[in-house]
């Protein structure tokens, strides 16, 4: 639950508006995320909460407003840029090189062979089926096991923020147990800061810290992750 | 026995030819339309070496660098801001294969050019006697197919590559340098065909358009090999025994247009072609 001592910011958006060609998906957009917490982002389909992440890694442009991470400017850097700066990012869409092996997926989220070694040892601690199955091709893993090791290859960096997108789609109770534990064991023990968007509310408010919900580009509404978050997110998220 | 190594070697030879743009098609999907131009860059090497009174052989270094310089350097102007145009690629590449033969035109003239053969003679192989170049053609072919395997499947850039292959969005997101690997591959691509230029000038005159006979083969090869080296070479090895076989057994002018044509057909039948090898 949420930490009162966690108050430093280590991602602090400030207006930020973003889309594809002409339309604007992300509106005037801001949003302040402490140092070590897990911030849940939800909403429906469509609201923006991919472009919102797509933005923040440097994929989409942010057509004006301000974005910072530690207090610096990341508004025109390259995802290579923030990745090397400490951004891990789980994405939602093609999220996985199915023709390549596990490891060779891994060994993409690294910059140098000699990493390796470390590197995988930290995400085995997290998930050790993948120890003894780092030949198989990633596209011949369950959908489950897909989703570890999309995980797996953020955390390979030991990242200090972490942008997860909709990783529980799909996913059967156990597996989404598997990663709210990982998640948590990464906030507790390298005081990770999470970025998770999702629309699982039972998984986003169980590992979440604060929450907000996106409408439509906007922040609806926002708070502490506690007994009665899931009543008021429930409400934003009726059809 | 004479006609199985004519197969052989001829694949060899188209292999040779064409993986350098396979791998610039394979990596940035943008087909290098200037192809046949670095193809006489490379044989004009192995001319100014013959000039100098070099030895044959350093042709194909200085090939080598020479194309990848001028890959490099074409890659940052021309094709760089092309990425999101491939169409306008195919026009900018083209228009560079034409400006590039003009100026070997303007330095050595449109005369057909001599260079000293890289090796001459035969040798006894299989109850015939062979030609030994082409034999060399041969493992020198093998040389850049295993090469490119090691390349690829050996290295942080080869996987890099594949990754950019298979799915460049994703590849950028987890933050691999998109554009230097296209830069690399591209310097490689073109410098690859410099040195199959070197490697074709005891095969066929030297002139200022020799390339261009040889860019619409590589062309429909490559349409049909998608982005993989063993689908290249499956192609090559099938199209080029077609190549022979008609040449010798009803015209060497239909061989001519045997590679173009079943190319076009086997593409009709399937849009990805040999790609699944």
């Amino acid at each position: 639950m949420f930490d009162t001592a966690k108050t430093e910011t280590k991602l602090e958006l400030d207006g930020v508006t973003s889309g594809y060609g002409p339309i604007a998906i992300i509106k005037d957009l801001s949003l302040s995320i402490r140092k070590g917490e897990i911030f849940a982002l939800m909403g429906k389909n469509g609201m923006g909460k991919t472009t919102l992440l797509k933005t923040i890694l440097g994929l989409v442009s942010a057509r004006s407003g301000e974005i910072q991470l530690d207090g610096r400017s990341i508004v025109g850097a390259s995802p290579k840029a923030l990745i090397k700066s400490g951004v891990g990012y789980a994405p939602q869409e093609q999220p996985l090189f199915t023709d390549l092996s596990i490891q060779d997926n891994l060994r993409l989220a690294i910059r140098s062979d000699r990493d390796l070694g470390a590197a995988l040892e930290h995400v085995f601690t997290h998930f050790p089926f993948l120890r003894d199955r780092l030949a198989q091709q990633a596209g011949t893993l369950s959908g489950g096991e897909q989703k570890m090791l999309i995980l797996s290859r953020a955390l390979m960096l030991k990242p200090d923020l972490i942008l997860i997108d909709e990783i529980s789609e799909g996913l059967q109770p156990t597996v989404i147990a598997q990663i709210a534990k990982a998640l948590q064991a990464e906030q507790a023990e390298n005081g990770t800061t999470i970025l998770l968007v999702e629309q699982n509310l039972n998984f986003a408010l169980d590992v979440a810290d604060r929450w907000a919900v996106l409408k439509l580009g906007e922040i609806d509404d926002s708070g502490i992750a506690d007994a009665d978050s899931r009543e008021r997110v429930l409400e934003h998220l009726k059809i | 026995m004479t006609l199985l190594l004519d197969i052989v070697t001829t694949a060899a030879i188209l292999f040779i030819v064409s993986a350098g743009l396979l791998a610039i098609f394979g990596v940035l999907e943008i087909v290098n339309f200037a192809h046949g131009a670095w193809l006489t860059v490379g044989a004009y090497c192995a001319v100014v070496t013959g000039g100098l009174g070099l030895s044959p052989w350093l042709a194909l270094p200085l090939a080598f660098v020479a194309g990848a310089v001028l890959g490099g350097v074409t890659e940052r102007l021309i094709v760089r801001p092309l990425y999101s145009r491939p169409q306008d690629a195919i026009l900018a590449t083209w228009g560079l294969g034409i400006i590039i033969g003009q100026l070997i035109t303007l330095g050595f003239g449109r005369d057909v050019q001599f260079t000293e053969n890289l090796l001459s003679g035969t040798i006894h192989i299989l109850g015939t006697d062979y030609s030994l170049y082409r034999l060399f053609a041969l493992a020198a072919a093998v040389a850049i197919g295993l090469g490119f395997a090691l390349l690829l499947e050996g290295t942080r850039l080869g996987l890099s590559a594949r990754a950019v292959i298979m799915n460049q969005s994703l590849a950028r997101a987890l933050g691999l340098d998109t554009t230097r690997i296209r830069f690399v591959t591209f310097m490689i691509g073109t410098g690859l065909t410099a040195l199959a230029g070197v490697l074709l000038t005891p095969l066929t005159s030297v002139d200022p358009t020799m390339g261009v006979a040889w860019l619409i083969g590589s062309f429909m090869l490559v349409m049909v090999a998608g982005s993989s080296f063993g689908a290249l070479a499956v192609a090559c090895l099938v199209f080029g025994g077609a190549q022979v076989l008609v040449s010798t057994f009803i015209s060497p002018i239909l061989g001519g247009i045997t590679v173009a044509v079943l190319s076009a057909l086997v593409l009709r039948i399937s849009s990805k072609g040999f790609a699944r090898v």
